[in-house]
């Protein structure tokens, strides 16, 4: 445990190193915050009766997930198989799980941060709302890093290379964003989209966050997609991670 | 002396390409063991499924009495590795390195940097360090958990002369500390150097095993002495001489090629009047690399291509 710590340690550290890699993280969902929150009218119709700068809150802490969830991770670790990181964390004594699993941990630093920065941009700028229910909330924004972050891991275990990764990751990401909650309200999408939109995993933390902050219903299944999520994608990485190359 | 390492009958079969073939052979505690060949003969592949890096298709394997396919993990406490293509994250620092990858005992980690020669270096990022001091960084890494074998593959890629001899001489003190050494390599000077037997592989079979010397005595057998011939000397007199097989002409050299005994009677059929020898006057004795060579054109025999006679290893992929 004490060196799955250090692990994770080491690993924020050459994160802090490298800042840029933490630009699309921190930089674009901050954007975000700042040009849908003033796209609407604040009495457009299409926000189940909520201000739409209130309404995109969860969708820019979405954006935050899905970018770390992604993009961030799978190409970080990509980029370590790529260069053969991974191989000397396989001759070490460290077992497989071991770096995953430190780095969900450093995923998760990283989004609490994110959101704390993303979130104070949002009350300057616009002024937050008080949650309906705060632990609903958490609860929502937990789960929904867990599953990306798990998502992210399972992907880089599987892809190639950092360039493999980056293509996938934005191909993934931007429908993601577009369809999961930081796009057009679901009340002003037509009927194919927004069933679409329903198969797209970033819309159910968006909504495991939005409906206790907002108390526009209960979350309750899109709270039981993302524990199945988290689950499957964790079942992946482990598995990807504990073969041995043929 | 006994077994620190026995594979007997390994296998391993890439799509079409037989990889490994039928590969056995031992290593005893304390020695230094060569796998030699050219690229592709298949002693990465060797030595990664003797890491439990790789799940051969066949064979027994014994690392420390333990099998690599099912004691992966507690063989990875007992054994350091040095991988042919492997690297650090860009930022990281030597001395975090040494302190992940080990136990996070600050003393150990700064003997290491000691005895590498890294300890001014120990603020620095992996990205910073110079092919030299990456293998160096590799090396004590592979040692940190005080190790019983220590595998190392294409260690002095990539080095210059110098950097290489200091690693060659740390090799030695590797076994001078009574850690038993797998040294891949395909420089056969190095294997000349520093192993005390060498296994030869081509096309993944071991074609030979022995010490270098053994080798040498079985696969090379021919001294050359090169030189321009005086102008008094005739040439096809030294075909006559005892031990000499053939003499060629390459330009305005002469090329004598025998036993070793050849030496002594050509020298003393070419000195000049004023009693020394020809100042280009060069003599080659059999080496390993010889002995590869010799060993790869016999394979030949088997319809298997190979490289033309005379070429050097590293010209050859």
């Amino acid at each position: 445990m004490r060196a799955l710590l250090r692990l994770a340690i080491t690993e924020l550290k050459l994160f802090v190193r490298e800042p840029m890699v933490l630009t699309f993280v921190f930089a674009f969902p901050v954007l975000t915050v700042v040009i849908l929150g003033g796209v609407f009218d604040d009495d457009d119709p299409n926000f189940e009766g909520a201000l739409p700068s209130d309404y995109y809150i969860a969708a820019y802490i979405g954006v935050v997930i899905a970018a770390i969830g992604l993009v961030m991770l799978p190409v970080h670790l990509a980029s370590y198989r790529e260069r053969g990181v991974l191989r000397r964390f396989d001759v070490s004594r460290y077992p497989r799980w071991a770096l995953p699993a430190a780095w969900t941990i450093v995923a998760m630093v990283i989004t609490v941060v994110a959101v704390a920065v993303l979130l104070a941009t949002g009350h300057l700028v616009y002024g937050l709302p008080e949650p309906d229910d705060v632990i609903g909330v958490v609860v929502g924004t937990l789960l929904g890093a867990i599953a990306f972050i798990s998502i992210g891991i399972a992907l880089g275990m599987a892809l190639p290379s950092a360039r493999s990764a980056q293509g996938l990751g934005m191909l993934l990401f931007f429908p993601f964003f577009l369809l999961g909650g930081a796009g057009p309200p679901p009340d002003a999408m037509g009927n194919p989209m927004s069933s679409i939109a329903n198969a797209v995993p970033l819309t159910h933390v968006v909504r495991s966050i939005q409906e206790p902050w907002l108390d526009l219903g209960n979350p309750t299944g899109h709270v039981a997609v993302l524990v199945g999520l988290a689950a499957l994608a964790t079942a992946v990485w482990l598995t990807l991670s504990t073969r041995t190359a043929e | 002396m006994s077994m620190v390492i026995e594979v007997e009958g390994l296998s391993k079969r890439y799509g079409s390409r037989l990889a490994v073939d039928d590969v056995g052979f031992t290593v005893s505690d304390g020695e230094i063991f060569g796998i030699l060949g050219v690229n592709g003969a298949g002693k990465t592949t060797t030595v990664e499924c003797l890491q439990g890096l790789r799940r051969p298709d066949r064979g027994r394997m014994q690392v420390l009495g333990l099998d690599p396919r099912t004691a992966g993990s507690r063989l990875r406490m007992l054994v350091g590795s040095q991988l042919q293509a492997s690297a650090l994250p860009d930022r990281l620092r030597v001395d975090e390195a040494l302190l992940l990858f080990g136990d996070g005992d600050r003393r150990s980690a700064d003997r290491l940097l000691e005895a590498w020669n890294l300890a001014r270096l120990r603020r620095s990022s992996f990205a910073s360090l110079s092919g030299g001091q990456r293998q160096r960084l590799f090396i004590a890494l592979a040692l940190l958990n005080r190790p019983r074998v220590v595998f190392f593959d294409e260690l002095t890629q990539g080095l210059d002369p110098l950097a290489r001899g200091e690693v060659w001489a740390a090799i030695r003190d590797v076994r001078e500390r009574g850690t038993t050494v797998v040294l891949v390599t395909h420089f056969m000077d190095e294997a000349e150097a520093l192993c005390d037997r060498v296994a030869v592989m081509r096309a993944g079979r071991i074609v030979d095993a022995g010490t270098p010397a053994e080798l040498v005595a079985r696969h090379a057998h021919s001294t050359m002495l090169t030189f321009t011939p005086p102008v008094s000397l005739d040439p096809t007199a030294l075909a006559g001489l005892p031990g000499v097989h053939r003499v060629e002409r390459h330009g305005g050299r002469i090329r004598v090629v025998g036993t070793n005994q050849l030496i002594a009677p050509v020298c003393a059929s070419v000195l000049g009047d004023d009693g020394l020898g020809p100042p280009d006057l060069r003599v080659h004795h059999p080496d390993l690399e010889d002995a590869l060579i010799a060993l790869i054109n016999d394979s030949d025999a088997n319809g298997q291509p190979g490289p033309a006679p005379g070429r050097t290893l590293e010209g050859v992929s």
